[in-house]
């Protein structure tokens, strides 16, 4: 499934500039270190922190995405960051745990 | 002794000038190019013998030592008229005059310029005061140029393989500069890392490793230093990623080293900082991992992985 997909199946809100990616996993954390050492390349990363450093962390991991989940309001310096590195941020109402069942329900997501 | 192998803060206050706090002119006679540091900074000699691929004519082990000034004039009344003690004299009098007027200016050493050396005479004079002599093929105006150029991590890549080149095997070496407490820039050294070494076209497993763990050392700087130099350097068997800061340094490394401890404040944990993972990450993910800490001045945490 792509990052394109992904957005139309669950209704995220696209903010950034990006190039659709195969993901192939789905990474949770709000602590920057976990994704930097358990996060895969081409995971979708699901986080509460909007500010401009998960840019750089999404970039070095190699995320496929980052989906910014409770209706977190994202800043412009995250977002403008994200599209000069071609990082697609997404955007939900939904609390991480209802995405997760919903991601969950979607295969062929696996971890 | 580790701090005579370490001296974080020498080693990278050179860089630290900022172009407001230099200037470039005439001295008062209008004969001399005149170039000086302001005053309270350093830079390393060895630092400005890499930058003019000079040569030793005679140094104890003491390049490591640092200098605040810069006179160059072929004047020794005006060495001893206007230069300030912890200086380097560039000049092209490559004579017994030199080194004495040096030494009564309170100088650290002369680097002599087109290539000049002195007699065996001035040497000794230089042995006995423990005055560093080098020698350098370039002009004045091209040794200026080039130790200004280095201070401002400016120097160009040359052919002749000056500064940038510590070794034949050496294929790059690029310093990068992180400000301590700038979460907005926080992550934009790994970036480069990462965009360079993918333009190098290195596998993308080594890559990540080496990104991961710059920027595992980047936040680190970010959350508790002053600021820091990043040296990365590649030769064709190893990426090595040197992360010298200005700081408060540890005062327990292997205490750090422990998974989940962290003196991160509450604030950096809120933007998903300060788990205590950063040093355990860059250990897994390099082949080879060195930290020297001194409390109150800083920590210097060099990375390598091999290719």
């Amino acid at each position: 499934m792509n990052t394109q997909d992904l957005i139309e199946k669950l209704g995220l809100k696209p903010l950034s500039k990006f190039e659709p990616r195969e993901i192939n996993g789905v990474f949770i954390s709000d602590m920057i270190s976990d994704v930097m050492a358990g996060a895969k390349s081409g995971n979708l990363w699901l986080t509460v922190q909007t500010h401009k450093s998960i840019v750089p962390a999404a970039n070095l991991v190699d995320a496929a995405a980052v989906v910014i989940t409770s209706g977190k309001e994202v800043p412009i310096e995250t977002v403008e960051l994200a599209s000069k590195y071609n990082i697609a941020i997404l955007s939900t109402s939904l609390p991480t745990y209802e995405l997760v069942g919903m991601l969950y329900a979607l295969k062929p997501i696996s971890r | 002794m580790p701090s005579s192998r370490y001296p974080v803060k020498e080693s990278i206050s050179g860089n630290w000038l900022g172009n407001k706090r230099r200037r470039w002119g005439n001295d008062q006679t209008g004969r001399v190019c005149f170039l000086l540091w302001s005053p309270g900074s350093h830079v390393e000699i060895r630092i400005i013998k890499d930058a003019l691929a000079a040569s030793i004519i005679e140094a104890e082990d003491n390049l490591n030592s640092t200098v605040e000034h810069i006179y160059a004039s072929d004047l020794m009344s005006d060495v001893l008229a206007f230069g300030k003690p912890n200086s380097v004299l560039l000049t092209g009098l490559a004579t017994q005059q030199a080194v004495i007027s040096a030494h009564m200016a309170e100088f650290k050493g002369v680097v002599f310029i087109r290539g000049k050396r002195p007699k065996d005479g001035s040497i000794k004079i230089a042995r006995d005061n423990h005055l560093i002599l080098l020698t350098t093929e370039l002009d004045m105006f091209d040794a200026c140029v080039r130790i200004d150029a280095a201070d401002r991590g400016t120097l160009p890549d040359s052919k002749s393989g000056m500064a940038t080149q510590r070794s034949p095997e050496m294929l790059l070496n690029h310093e990068m500069y992180i400000n301590g407490k700038d979460f907005v820039n926080a992550g934009m050294v790994s970036t480069e890392v990462k965009s360079i070494l993918k333009k190098i076209g290195f596998d993308h497993k080594l890559i990540r490793r080496v990104a991961i763990s710059t920027y595992e050392g980047e936040m680190n700087v970010v959350m508790h230093a002053i600021r820091a130099k990043v040296i990365l350097s590649i030769t064709p068997k190893v990426v090595e990623v040197i992360i010298i800061d200005e700081g408060k340094g540890i005062p327990n490394v292997d205490l750090a080293m422990q998974a989940g401890y962290s003196t991160a404040t509450e604030e950096m944990r809120a933007l998903g900082f300060g788990s205590g993972m950063g040093l355990p990450n860059i250990k897994k993910n390099s082949d080879e991992m060195k930290i020297e800490s001194e409390v109150g001045i800083g920590t210097r945490l060099e990375m390598r992985f091999l290719i």
